[in-house]
């Protein structure tokens, strides 16, 4: 079947960023809105496209979708979202304390965590309140990408557990101390997604190996977590309709074997496979095409027009090479190729003889994995954030443990296990990795777009604060943002697919990126259809449609632009 | 019994953990607070950024903000204001509440909010 079965009321679509889960909680939505029911579907992704893929302008509140009756969706904003519980918080005191009082409160409500659980109060209300989606015969939360979705999901229980054991009282829960207020609507959401006759989770892979790795770490998790009513839903998968077309047969190949490879854990999951479409899966038609039962098959193409395509990475390369040192960070949503592009990058400047480090900060990556052997002169590093953590708290209790006594160890102690420090551990370690670019080269594969801009927003609160204290801060620090801001330092490259929404929200990611006063070296538009020169019927006419979308990026969005053919990641 | 209260300026965890570095008088601090509950003082500690309700029903407080932010973290014993800008060694939380404390201690300056703003802690 092309879309999942659905048995419950609730439903997840959980998966690496770019696998479809946006396409297929829609399509699904769909379908049972057709078949009769009132169906929500609600997105909690900063980065969300639902409007796109519906058609509708969405809000926060459940808008009906037109041209499906029964069909409803709402996106939650988690920058909005937070702005409201900021002016819930610091409102009522404007005009009775000071003006620099409100402005410090309000700069307390301005950081990621504040963002993050203002969002999931939001997913609490949804999920916890049975009251809010009543009408409701089924509400499908089309998730944010892996990383962030699985925070979301333990986090119920991570902060419960910190709430219930916290004796200190001050501690580092902070601006969110009204969470304890939710505990019991916390407790139940908990129940809600934990109980498989209430709700589905629907892992969504592409048929690689590097998606079906992700999805089978987030089972073991949401297993963990006690959450077992789970299905597997394959997207894209393709076999060439006749053999002879290397590009086609090469894509059949690679969704056989990763298949036949799939960790043992998914392969046990129910399963649905939904055929690569001839067309991208923005607007109802197409959503409708992909609960079709037949591959639709493509017309006949008429002859390509006359383009000038924009070369590969081999310019870059060189132009980048030519600086003798810096730092390369490629930035995209999950999905786009960004680990194998900077493995690519980093291979071929230490080839020319340079001291090249590639590191990660994306816990999803295997850069690893992408670097194909040992290659002399590359050092492979992994930002890893358990480790990283580990190595904070002994360098605290080190530093401030040991004039404590044993109470006020203890309550450092406590401190050291809240949600918070994993945040500035990672950051600390990257504005290390970042450092290591002024002597060599340092190639970062960084983690996807949300993520990633809240490690820039990071960056500039550190420099504010870093400016204004007298603390006793490493180099790297205090030199993080202004090295990132230096194009002659850092050159930062956009990754994306020649698609409507991989574009679209790499648009998105230039802009927060001129927020942030970094301007990007250049576009890559990763795995070409159209460059590989495919002649299968439904490739190329996929490939077709990527021409106004690297038009797009070559004239108006990028002053320098490479394009990579599609390639089977065993020769990329 | 007597009460000591303390108006820290809008800060995500009292010990100090969660910014660029760790302060260690704030983590002296919060174990120094704890040293002076167990001597039987009634202690409140209140966070600007998550109580300001208690600074806004203080109008002496708001005096002392009014007059810069830098008058942050606000001590008071039993209502009266014993000490602004500084987080007092344990050493002078006993000579203000009048209690014994052997060990002497150094007073380290304030360090400003101990996370900072947008470091994802708060």
């Amino acid at each position: 079947m092309a879309l999942p079965t659905v048995g419950t009321r609730i439903l997840f679509f959980t998966g690496k960023g770019g696998v479809g889960k946006t396409s297929l909680s829609c399509a699904t939505g769909l379908a049972l809105a057709e078949a009769g029911g009132q169906v929500l579907i609600v997105s909690t992704d900063p980065a969300s496209n639902l409007d796109e893929v519906l058609g509708t302008a969405l809000t926060a509140t459940p808008t009906a979708i037109a041209g499906a009756p029964g069909l409803f969706a709402l996106n939650i904003d988690p920058e909005a979202a937070a702005f409201v519980y900021k002016e819930r918080m610091v409102g009522p005191y404007r005009g009775i304390l000071p003006a620099a009082a409100i402005a410090s409160m309000e700069e307390q409500f301005s950081g990621a965590c504040t963002v993050e659980i203002a969002a999931f109060d939001e997913f609490a209300k949804l999920l916890g309140d049975p009251g809010t989606t009543a009408a409701f015969d089924h509400v499908i939360f089309d998730t944010a990408p892996t990383g962030h979705t699985l925070r979301l999901l333990t986090l119920p229980s991570a902060w419960t557990e910190f709430i219930a054991s916290s004796t200190g009282g001050a501690s580092c829960l902070g601006p969110l101390a009204g969470l304890e207020k939710q505990k019991a609507l916390y407790a139940a959401t908990v129940a809600q997604l934990a109980d498989p006759a209430v709700t589905t989770l629907v892992l969504v892979s592409r048929p690689e190996p590097s998606a079906l790795r992700e999805a089978e770490r987030t089972r073991g998790e949401l297993a963990e977590l006690g959450v077992s009513n789970l299905r597997l839903a394959l997207n894209g998968t393709f076999a060439a309709a006749q053999p002879g077309d290397a590009i086609a047969d090469a894509m059949t190949e690679r969704g056989r074997a990763a298949l036949a490879g799939m960790p043992a854990g998914l392969a046990r999951l129910p399963r649905s496979e939904t055929p690569l479409l001839p067309q991208g899966t923005v607007g109802l038609a197409s959503l409708r095409a992909m609960s079709a039962a037949d591959i639709p098959v493509p017309p006949s193409l008429d002859p390509l027009p006359p383009l000038v395509l924009p070369g590969g990475l081999e310019a870059l390369v060189a132009e980048i090479a030519a600086a003798g040192h810096g730092v390369i960070m490629t930035m995209g949503k999950g999905g786009v190729g960004k680990t194998t592009l900077a493995a690519a990058i980093a291979v071929a400047l230490t080839r020319q003889g340079h001291s090249v480090t590639l590191s990660t900060t994306d816990p999803a990556a295997h850069v690893r994995d992408a670097v194909a052997g040992e290659v002399a002169g590359l050092t492979v590093t992994r930002i890893d954030p358990e480790r990283e953590v580990a190595d904070y708290r002994d360098e605290v209790l080190a530093k401030a443990g040991g004039s404590l006594d044993a109470a006020g160890r203890a309550m450092l102690e406590e401190d050291l296990r809240s949600p918070c420090t994993e945040e500035i551990a990672v950051f600390r370690a990257f504005a290390r990795t970042v450092d290591g670019g002024k002597d060599g080269f340092v190639v970062l594969d960084t983690a996807p777009t949300g993520h990633t801009i809240l490690l820039l927003d990071a960056a500039e609160a550190y420099h504010r604060e870093v400016s204004r204290t007298q603390a006793d801060l490493p180099d790297a620090v205090r030199s993080l943002l202004p090295r990132l801001r230096d194009p002659a330092f850092t050159r930062t490259l956009i990754v994306t697919l020649a698609e409507a929404t991989p574009v679209h929200e790499a648009e998105r990611l230039q802009q927060d990126l001129a927020r942030a006063g970094i301007a990007p070296f250049a576009w890559i538009v990763n795995q070409s259809l159209l460059a590989s020169g495919t002649a299968d019927p439904l490739l190329a006419q996929r490939g077709r449609a990527e021409i106004p979308f690297i038009e797009r990026v070559s004239r108006s969005l990028s002053p320098r632009t490479a394009l990579i053919p599609w390639r089977s990641p065993a020769t990329a | 019994m007597t009460k000591l209260e303390v108006y820290d300026p809008a800060m995500c965890c009292s010990t100090g953990i969660c910014g660029p570095e760790v302060d260690p008088a704030l983590v002296a601090f919060a174990a120094d607070l704890n040293w002076v509950a167990e001597q039987g003082i009634a202690v409140q500690r209140y966070n600007l950024g998550t109580e300001p309700q208690e600074f806004a029903a203080n109008p002496a407080v708001i005096k002392e903000m009014e007059a810069g932010m830098d008058r942050l973290p606000i001590i008071a014993v039993d209502g009266h204001i014993v000490s602004t800008g500084v987080y007092l060694s344990r050493d002078q939380l006993a000579a203000k509440l009048g209690l014994v404390q052997p060990k002497p201690r150094i007073a380290v300056a304030a360090g400003g909010s101990c996370c900072s703003p947008k470091s994802g802690c708060c």
